[in-house]
């Protein structure tokens, strides 16, 4: 790890960096700062992400938000003003190429899709369409768009994005290396979300709120709350050096009504404590809630139970907002028909939700302190292997495996950690890995997926992790044996 | 369910820019425990990545996966390049998500079937249905004196 540290980056730095990175492909030539400034500046009010968010925050409302992206500009447009009137805010999904700086290839995708008369990328993308195709899309839409990805370098996506008009951009430096890339090293992904930070940094200084959305869910699939914590607190210290000001933090559902709601309680909490520690006092903090990200059914019905289960925990822990899934999710991009039905869906459950008295329990009390012990463990661990950077400290964290996503394809990550659900369907460590967690949290975990087995009449192994990992899409939570 | 792996040797992988790394890990698994002996390439896994370790590890059958939707791009003329490389006759699968959007499956499987594929799965698959196909199919093409003799060391199979 050369020369990362989590410190602001410097100007001239910046602007030599920018040079090289405007070079990427032929679209670069479009960026100007100074009027993407312009463009950002003469957005209306409901076109901008930071005042729906701070609306929502202010008013107790949970925002719902589709995910969509085809290839081309105009049947883009189309998509999203057809989802429009069933959400509030939007998103443009970007393509698998475009993450990995593959242009060539997404062009190719582009000329064989207009060839087809239909979208043969799985989203927009954005850098090959340039500031004006982005610019044509921003102007066409009533409502905020967000530029929803998983690219580990996305420096060029950003610069021509927000010059367009976008006016939220997810991802960072862990959550778009760790569960989106095999061979990219964590300090160079670290490095390249510094340079989009920072860039979000220069518009918030120019009198410019761009909002700022680690990924929660990693890999979506048994991620342990703490797991995806800790990533959104590195995430969210590293933004903020960075100059970021709108924050918002992610968390993907797991399944377990008691722990999901702790999860997002906890999570708020958390970020302020760390925040707050690490000397930051003028940022807004916002909570996004994503429906469950593993494997859905493919029964349309099925599906929506499973969007619906989502929607209730996040409203009755009063998210932000929520990412909406479609009945079309196991089988594969939806059509716009279908993504309505997840808004539709969403909504009657929120709706429904929204007048009612806040659920407590024991239990979910005591998942809050479970993940509250889990996540000072890791914090702590990780502060002292940085000495005190967290930059460095997240590269060392994962390196030794420290911090561990499971089912992870990256190589910088060490996947020796091993999620299992309990008996009631709540996420425990079945093997806990390198993780340096406290005794006593671990004998909870032990005693919790003990108390399974017992009911199952079989012994803890592997193969009952990969029956969780199948459950949900077979219709149940736990993935009991035949 | 146990075999003798020796005899049934796969090279995996997920084909593309494509991260899903979960199915993967459960076909690994699941394989492995049927008795076939899998040479995991992981994700993001190009064309001549494939053909290579193939020829490599002298693998009977090379299973692509495509999750992400791009199948269509990726998987393009497969087929064609196996033979370039020498390796025209080794058993070709793919499964997963292959197309963008819910699409007709008989349609998709004739699309992939085109384009040289000898089986083509959609993602609700039976795994033990596919490793009984995968055992009869490799040991189809094998050369008929060897047939069933899975003992062999990898290498005589393609002396
Ligand atoms: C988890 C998930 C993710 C995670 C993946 C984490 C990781 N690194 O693995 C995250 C959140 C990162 C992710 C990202 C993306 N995803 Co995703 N993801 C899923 C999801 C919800 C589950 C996938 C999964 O793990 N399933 C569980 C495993 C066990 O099942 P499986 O993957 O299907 O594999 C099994 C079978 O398919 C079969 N199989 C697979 N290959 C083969 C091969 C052979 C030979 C055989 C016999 C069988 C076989 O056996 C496997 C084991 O049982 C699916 C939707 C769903 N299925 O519900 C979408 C889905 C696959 N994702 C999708 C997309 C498009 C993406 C993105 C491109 C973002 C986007 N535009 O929406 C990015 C990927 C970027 C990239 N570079 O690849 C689409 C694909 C669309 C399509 N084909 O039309 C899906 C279907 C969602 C949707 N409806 O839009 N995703």
């Amino acid at each position: 790890m050369t020369d990362l540290n989590n410190r602001r980056l410097d100007a001239a730095a910046f602007d030599a960096e920018r040079g090289e990175v405007l070079q990427g492909w032929a679209t670069g030539a479009g960026v100007c700062f100074a009027d993407a400034l312009r463009v950002q500046e003469a957005l209306p009010v409901e076109k901008r992400f930071a005042v729906a968010l701070a609306e929502a925050d202010a008013q107790g409302h949970t925002l719902l938000q589709p995910r969509a992206g085809v290839a081309l500009v105009r049947e883009h447009v189309a998509l999203l003003n057809g989802l429009s009137p069933y959400c509030d805010v939007l998103p443009t999904t970007i393509d698998a190429y475009t993450r990995h700086n593959r242009y060539a290839e997404a062009q190719e995708g582009i000329d064989r899709s207009r060839a087809a008369g239909t979208s043969l990328l799985n989203g927009f993308p954005a850098v090959n369409h340039g500031v004006e195709g982005c610019r044509r899309l921003v102007e066409a839409l009533e409502k905020p768009v967000q530029v929803r990805h998983g690219t580990p370098d996305a420096r060029l996506l950003a610069e021509i994005t927000l010059a367009a008009g976008f006016s939220s951009f997810e991802g960072g430096g862990i959550s778009y290396n760790i569960p989106y890339a095999k061979h990219v090293p964590l300090e160079r992904s670290i490095r390249h979300w510094q340079y989009c930070d920072r860039l979000v940094g220069r518009f918030e200084e120019a009198g410019i709120s761009i909002n700022r959305e680690p990924f929660g869910p990693l890999t979506g699939t048994l991620v342990p709350p703490f797991v995806s914590h800790v990533v959104a607190i590195l995430e969210g210290l590293l933004a903020l050096e960075q100059g970021v000001k709108c924050i918002t933090l992610g968390y993907g559902q797991a399944g377990n009504v008691a722990q999901d709601i702790a999860a997002l309680r906890s999570l708020r909490r958390l970020a302020n404590h760390y925040f707050l520690n690490a000397g930051f006092t003028d940022y807004r903090l916002t909570t996004v809630f994503h429906q469950w990200m593993g494997g859905f059914p493919e029964d349309e019905s099925q599906a929506t139970a499973v969007i619906c289960l989502g929607a209730l925990v996040a409203r009755q822990a009063r998210a932000t907002k929520i990412i909406v899934k479609t009945p079309h999710e196991a089988s594969g991009v939806p059509t716009l028909e279908a993504n309505q039905a997840g808004l539709k869906a969403t909504r009657q459950m929120v709706n429904m939700i929204s007048d009612q008295n806040r659920v407590d329990s024991p239990d979910i009390q005591m998942e809050i302190d479970v993940i509250e012990a889990e996540v000072h463990a890791v914090m702590r661990e990780i502060l002292r292997l940085g000495g005190g950077d967290v930059a460095r400290g997240a590269v060392l964290a994962f390196a030794a495996g420290v911090m561990d996503v499971p089912f992870a394809p990256a190589k910088a990550n060490l996947g020796k950690l091993t999620p299992v659900r309990d008996n009631h369907g709540a996420i425990r460590l079945f093997d806990v890995g390198n993780v340096p967690l406290p005794a006593d949290v671990l004998a909870f975990h032990r005693d919790k997926i003990a108390e399974r087995a017992r009911a199952e009449r079989r012994d803890p192994s592997f193969n009952m992790v990969v029956d969780d990992v199948r459950a949900i899409s077979a219709s149940k939570l736990v993935g009991r044996p035949a | 369910m146990s075999g003798d792996s020796q005899g049934y040797k796969v090279v995996l992988g997920v084909i593309g820019a494509d991260c899903h790394a979960v199915g993967n890990r459960i076909l690994t698994s699941v394989l492995t425990q049927g008795g076939i002996e899998v040479v995991n390439l992981g994700v993001m896994v190009s064309q001549d990545e494939f053909i290579d370790c193939a020829r490599a590890e002298q693998a009977g059958a090379i299973l692509v996966s495509s999750i992400y939707g791009h199948g269509e791009l990726d998987c393009q003329d497969f087929r064609a390049r196996c033979e370039e490389r020498g390796l025209g006759d080794i058993v070709l699968y793919v499964g997963g998500n292959l197309v963008i959007g819910k699409q007709e499956f008989a349609a998709v499987e004739a699309q992939f079937r085109d384009m040289g594929f000898d089986r083509v799965f959609r993602p609700t698959v039976d795994l033990a249905e596919v490793i009984a196909l995968l055992k009869s199919d490799i040991d189809q093409r094998r050369p008929a004196g060897l047939r069933n003799s899975r003992a062999l060391p990898a290498e005589r199979l393609s002396a």
